[in-house]
């Protein structure tokens, strides 16, 4: 069963990930959910797929009730990002939710009326929650042309979506990377095939290495803490992607 | 509640018999369209035949008038049966994300009261669309009957048509023939909007 677990805690400021569920029968991709909670109302980071909505939402509302829940954030489009969005908005049809310019005609298929959306420009925007202002990063191409990382300054944490995602096995359940080099072995086949553009990976790499970033909170697999962040970035930006071209 | 629950076969059903419904339509829209070319062949037949079969040419007029009318109701009843799919499939989304909900019911004392209003609000939703589909088969029924008095029409031309040929002269034969055409024609579209008002009132 999904768990919600506090990852940062400061007053009302808060961060909390939903972790992957080694229970999640193995054709659905598993996916981590992260909650930002400040003064009273909350932002859901990428909400996952319509098939796990019923776990996200039974861990989230166990320790935090769900209607301070105000926004949703789809760092992209894929299904296992935000395909759970009618069912968000069968609970609270007031939600909004910020995504890519690019999809938000897309998106609409999973739910959503022109209300529910506000398009994130493609330098990226400051969304406010409570006094607090996260900012949605661009890390287009990686792997998604529209696609966004969302920082949180103050917290010191960024979720980067599908970047740093591992795609781990069974028994590797920790929510935090412990082994760095045993984690990137599960990281490395995801980023070469996934990531599709190295000029938009170094781009990325170089502006958020000028971050001040304690965590790293992928999509898929465990967070990097410390050291690791670092030790990631270099990785990504050594990695030769765009695998899937065969000369 | 129950009561929603237990619907989930007639859902299923409901798009099982608009697909069916939809064949039967378009086997009909088929044969009207051959209803026009048997009309204008008679049209041309009775011209070839001169004076006398001047009663002929009137009632192949009709007929093309009768067919190009058919092909408009069907096309009505096409459009029905395209509100019909949507309505039905929206009814199935809904139940889909019903099911979601009711997962999170299941789980305990808090997580029924905070879906206590949600579910209020879907079976709200999903007794509207139920409503909507009554009314979308009560207009289809409504809609059927229509064509097939129009259907009338066309076993009244084609009775008509015989009797014409008889007047034929030397061209009775052939007359006669194309009678028998528009005959076949009319009663096969005929019969297959009878079967499909039975299968709708199963
Ligand atoms: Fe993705
Ligand atoms: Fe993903």
């Amino acid at each position: 069963m999904k768990k919600l677990e506090y990852i940062y805690e400061d007053g009302s400021h808060k961060w909390a990930a939903v972790a992957r569920d080694p229970e999640k029968p193995g054709f659905l991709i598993d996916t981590n959910e992260y909650l930002v909670l400040n003064g009273g109302e909350a932002l859901l980071a990428d909400p996952g797929g319509m098939e796990i909505f019923s776990a996200v939402f039974s861990a989230i509302s166990a320790e935090v009730d769900p209607y301070t829940i105000r926004h949703l954030f789809a760092s992209h489009q894929d299904p296992d990002v935000i395909s759970s969005l009618a069912l968000w908005l069968d609970f609270n049809p007031e939600l909004k939710c910020y995504l890519s310019w690019l999809w938000s005609s897309f998106i609409p298929h999973f739910g959503g009326t022109a209300e529910t959306f506000v398009a994130i420009p493609d330098e990226g925007m400051t969304i406010p929650l409570g006094n607090l202002a996260l900012e949605a990063i661009p890390a287009h191409y990686l792997h998604s042309s529209g696609n966004f990382n969302l920082y949180d300054r103050k917290a010191k944490i960024l979720f980067s979506g599908d970047v740093g995602a591992a795609l781990l096995p069974s028994g590797e359940d920790g929510l935090f990377v412990e082994n760095f080099d045993r984690h990137i072995s599960h990281a490395q086949g995801f980023h070469r095939r996934w990531m599709g553009s190295n000029a938009a990976k170094l781009n990325w790499c170089e502006r958020v290495s000028r971050l001040d970033i304690d965590m790293l909170c992928p999509q898929h697999g465990a967070i990097y803490r410390g050291e690791d962040v670092k030790r990631f970035i270099d990785w990504f930006a050594a990695l030769d992607v765009g695998s899937g071209i065969k000369e | 509640m129950e009561e929603i629950s237990d619907n989930t076969a007639s859902q299923a059903s409901d798009l099982c018999r608009v697909v069916k419904a939809n064949e039967d339509i378009k086997k009909v829209i088929r044969i009207s369209s051959g209803v026009n070319l048997v009309a204008l062949n008679a049209m041309l037949t009775a011209k070839r035949s001169g004076e006398r079969s001047r009663g002929f040419a009137v009632v192949s007029s009709e007929l093309r008038v009768f067919s190009r009318k058919l092909e408009g109701a069907m096309t009505g009843l096409g459009a029905l049966i395209f509100e019909l799919v949507r309505d039905a499939a929206a009814m199935r989304k809904q139940h889909h994300e019903r099911r979601h909900l009711l997962n999170i019911q299941a789980r305990g004392q808090q997580m029924r009261e905070l879906m206590e209003p949600v579910l209020a609000r879907m079976d709200e939703r999903m007794h509207k669309t139920g409503g909507e589909i009554g009314r979308d088969w009560h207009r289809l029924h409504i809609q059927l009957n229509r064509v097939l008095q129009l259907c009338e029409t066309g076993g009244s031309l084609s009775r008509s048509a015989k009797i014409e040929a008889v007047y034929g002269g030397d061209m009775t034969a052939t007359l006669k023939q194309v009678a028998n055409q528009i005959e076949e024609t009319v009663n096969e579209i005929f019969s297959t909007l009878k079967l499909l008002r039975t299968q709708l009132a199963e």
